[in-house]
């Protein structure tokens, strides 16, 4: 069998989330049909991204120690098709991509990038901005990632990750176009299984019986919760650690209660910005349709959808922000309680464990013994009895 | 130099200036772009292969610069320059920051981050490339040995806490002193200083432990939470190890430390400088990337024994925050009051006193430095750390 690797490097928020859970949770059926996902935990491909990119992430870099040249040893060393995923290898330099491609031996490599309008990106990545700890506002987002010179992170970021053209420029200039593909994400509105039918086809898994039912989604916020969540990030951000942000505030406040608000206003984008983003896509669509790539779904699904109601999160008043702070606050008692349970139950763990310790030293010898060495502690040349002692006795 | 063909594409002239740069060339890009018979073109590189960043580039360049004037030339210049360049040109800018810039001049695609001059690029962005290149040397290093002796059985019993700077140098003289820290219960020394200070030296000993955000927002970050530190917060840290009150001494007068350790002199304690926490700290970051999290302190301590000196003064507590430390240090020196723990020196030591002239991490001297440690290699060799400066 010939061997081949798919290799999955963006964009965020094309339902990426999605498409590697399922590849994770069916990895044994693949391997039945010869198709390799090489993961020993669902986020094994970005600490590889990660390790690939010299990304420090928040203290998680720590665990990405190896992991490209463990997951590429892998890749080689399957006789099949590879698949690889995660979306911020979009990121990757020149130098980067060459040294990742050179690590896959000689198998037949295939770049795949699935992509999603810039009208939807643009706020979806406010977002994701907003879920990583920064409260800049909508407006100032906007203004940074429309500055040609990309001087913030935030802009350098965004590019890196959104500017197809430019990407597939990285990753595919040393492919042949027909191994260069894209998949499309459908306009809003469309069938729920239409992407991944997408994905199914570009992947070779078509026909497969695979689970896929959706476990690990990256849900979007509504526009007022996104607002809350950037207010709550003013505050917290400086005095929050990583470590304790992700979970009690990414995991539990946005992903686990404010994205429940399915009645929110979605984000979009004001004219300006639209007539904006329609004209770079427009710019897009003409560049990739001449290059020739291989495309599942259309081309034009780049533009975007017209021009639709907007809802300003800069300006939501403190009436639209109380009911998901409600929420908010109702979310964290109950994480509080929760942790209190566990907090006693370790305290009651640690009582009968000192119990126990101290209904063993009760006897009268090793009161006698604890006695004796607490007197010889006092001086040096106590000490220095003690310590011959437990010499001798290979206690030390 | 030979003259080069007008003919020759931007990729072939910036390819030039690549192999104009590995063979130690200096030549600015602006300088080599205007210059049409700027010279040897051809080289091992070919015009296919991935032109590297700008701030590669312009890395190499400053670092064949400083190679030229530098007092100590390597041995074998030619394959060692080589080899060093070709690592600089491979190494990524560390971080989530922009990613590797094209060269002004070029013909551009039309997408992708806006070409720059390399001359124009800020130290920030070359100290991204030049943390990777000094995180690889760390790892390839590796750890110095800890030097042990047998432990002498009539040692004084004693846990350090306090200042991580006195304590990290102490600790490890008294290992090789056959008096390791620890034992059956201890007399815990807690090693304090003005809270300034104890607050700058633990966060530059963050920097050679594990890494830690700027100076800036980690204080931020204590003052928002009006709390201290771990290790800055002599309290706290004594009642960690639920000591006896007769088994507890706060020293606040180093010259009378020697006695409570039961050894007669401190070793020589160097605080590093502005420049070297903050060099420590973006190496701490890519070392943490490639090695497993448990060896990292040990290799950033290595570092911090052999990272060369520069004469920059320590870190310091910016006026603003004076205030807060001060509350801070007499909400200490209350607690420490209450609990009636045995004092040696005075408790009034631990209130802040930033003396004028401290310093703070400024990028170019962190560059400087950096490139320095990349010239010079002497750094990695055997006894690196004789000379160090006592502060």
């Amino acid at each position: 069998m010939s061997r081949r690797v798919l290799l999955h490097v963006g964009c965020p928020k094309t339902g990426t989330s999605y498409l590697q859970d399922v590849l994770f949770r069916n990895q044994a059926l693949l391997r039945e049909h010869d198709i390799l996902y090489p993961a020993d935990r669902f986020d094994a491909h970005f600490l590889a991204a990660l390790d690939l990119m010299t990304l420090p992430w928040g203290g998680l870099e720590t665990q990405a120690v190896g992991a490209w040249d463990r997951l590429s040893e892998q890749v080689r060393d399957w006789h099949g098709t590879s698949i690889i995923s995660h979306e911020i290898f979009a990121r990757a330099t020149p130098t980067q991509v060459e040294r990742a491609l050179a690590s896959l031996g000689d198998a037949e490599v295939h770049v795949v990038l699935s992509v999603r309008d810039l009208v939807r990106q643009v706020p979806a990545e406010w977002q994701e901005n907003v879920k990583h700890r920064s409260h800049i506002t909508y407006a100032s987002f906007l203004e940074t990632i429309r500055d040609p010179g990309r001087e913030s992170k935030i802009g350098s970021w965004f590019w890196a990750v959104q500017e197809i053209p430019d990407i597939l420029g990285r990753w595919g200039a040393s492919l042949p176009a027909d191994r260069v593909h894209l998949v499309t994400v459908p306009p809003s509105g469309s069938d729920r299984g239409e992407l991944w039918r997408r994905f199914s086809r570009t992947f070779g898994l078509d026909g497969l019986p695979l689970d896929l039912t959706a476990e690990r989604e990256n849900p979007s916020l509504g526009v007022p919760e996104t607002s809350l969540l950037r207010t709550i990030n003013q505050r917290v951000t400086s005095i929050l650690a990583p470590p304790d942000y992700r979970p009690l505030v990414r995991e539990l406040l946005a992903h686990q209660t404010l994205s429940r608000g399915v009645a929110s206003a979605r984000l979009g984008l004001a004219p300006d910005d639209h007539a904006w983003a329609r004209e770079l896509s427009r710019s897009w669509v003409a560049v990739l349709a001449q290059r020739g790539y291989d495309v599942a779904g259309s081309l034009d699904d780049l533009l975007g959808p017209d021009l639709g109601a907007f809802a300003d999160p800069d300006t939501a008043t403190a009436d639209e922000l109380l009911p998901p702070a409600l929420d908010a606050i109702s979310a964290l008692l109950v994480e509080a309680a929760r942790l209190r349970a566990v907090e006693e139950r370790l305290h009651e763990e640690l009582r009968e464990a000192h119990a126990e310790r101290d209904r063993a030293q009760l006897t009268t010898s090793y009161r006698i013994r604890r006695k004796v060495v607490t007197s010889l502690e006092e001086s040096p040349a106590g000490r220095g009895t003690l310590d011959a002692y437990r010499r001798l006795k290979h206690r030390r | 130099m030979s003259p080069v063909p007008t003919h020759l594409d931007d990729a072939a002239r910036a390819h030039g200036w690549v192999e104009h740069l590995r063979g130690g060339g200096t030549t600015p890009w602006s300088a080599w772009a205007a210059w049409s018979d700027a010279g040897s073109g051809a080289g091992s590189r070919t015009p296919t292969a991935p032109l590297p960043g700008a701030q590669q580039l312009e890395l190499l360049r400053r670092i064949n610069v400083a190679a030229g004037s530098s007092a100590h030339p390597r041995g074998d210049q030619g394959r060692e320059r080589t080899r060093l360049a070709d690592r600089v040109l491979a190494a990524p800018a560390a971080g989530r920051g922009k990613a590797d810039l094209p060269l002004v001049g070029l013909a551009a695609p039309g997408f992708g981050p806006r070409p720059v001059d390399p001359a124009d690029l800020s130290a920030h962005e070359l100290l991204r490339v030049a943390s990777v290149l000094l995180a690889d040397d760390l790892v390839a290093l590796g750890a110095d040995p800890v030097r042990t002796s047998w432990p002498r059985p009539w040692r004084r019993r004693v846990r350090l806490v306090g200042d991580p700077v006195t304590v990290g140098a102490l600790r490890v003289d008294l290992l090789s002193r056959g008096r390791p820290e620890g034992g059956p219960r201890p007399f815990v020394v807690a090693v304090g200083a003005p809270l300034d200070e104890l607050l700058a030296r633990t966060w530059t000993q963050r920097c050679f432990e594990t890494g830690t955000k700027p100076w800036s927002e980690w204080l931020r970050f204590w003052r928002e939470r009006d709390q201290l530190p771990a290790r800055a917060d002599l309290l706290a840290s004594v009642q960690r190890w639920h000591p006896r009150r007769p088994l507890v001494r706060v020293v606040t007068d180093l010259d009378r430390l020697p006695r409570q350790v039961g050894v007669r002199h401190l070793p020589p304690v160097r605080v590093p400088g502005a420049d070297q926490a903050e060099l420590a700290r973006r190496v701490a970051a890519v070392v943490g990337l490639r090695v497993p999290a448990a060896d990292r302190p040990e290799l950033m301590r290595t570092l911090q024994r052999r990272i060369p000196d520069s004469g920059v003064a320590p870190i310091g507590v910016p006026a603003r925050e004076l205030a807060w430390v001060a509350s801070s240090a007499e909400r200490m020196t209350r607690g420490l009051s209450r609990a009636g723990y045995p004092v040696v020196g005075d408790l009034a030591d631990l209130a802040p006193s930033t003396a004028p002239g401290r310093g703070r991490p400024d990028d170019r001297q962190v560059l400087d430095l950096a490139i320095r440690m990349v010239v010079d290699p002497r750094w990695r060799g055997a006894d690196s750390d004789e000379g160090q400066v006592e502060r």
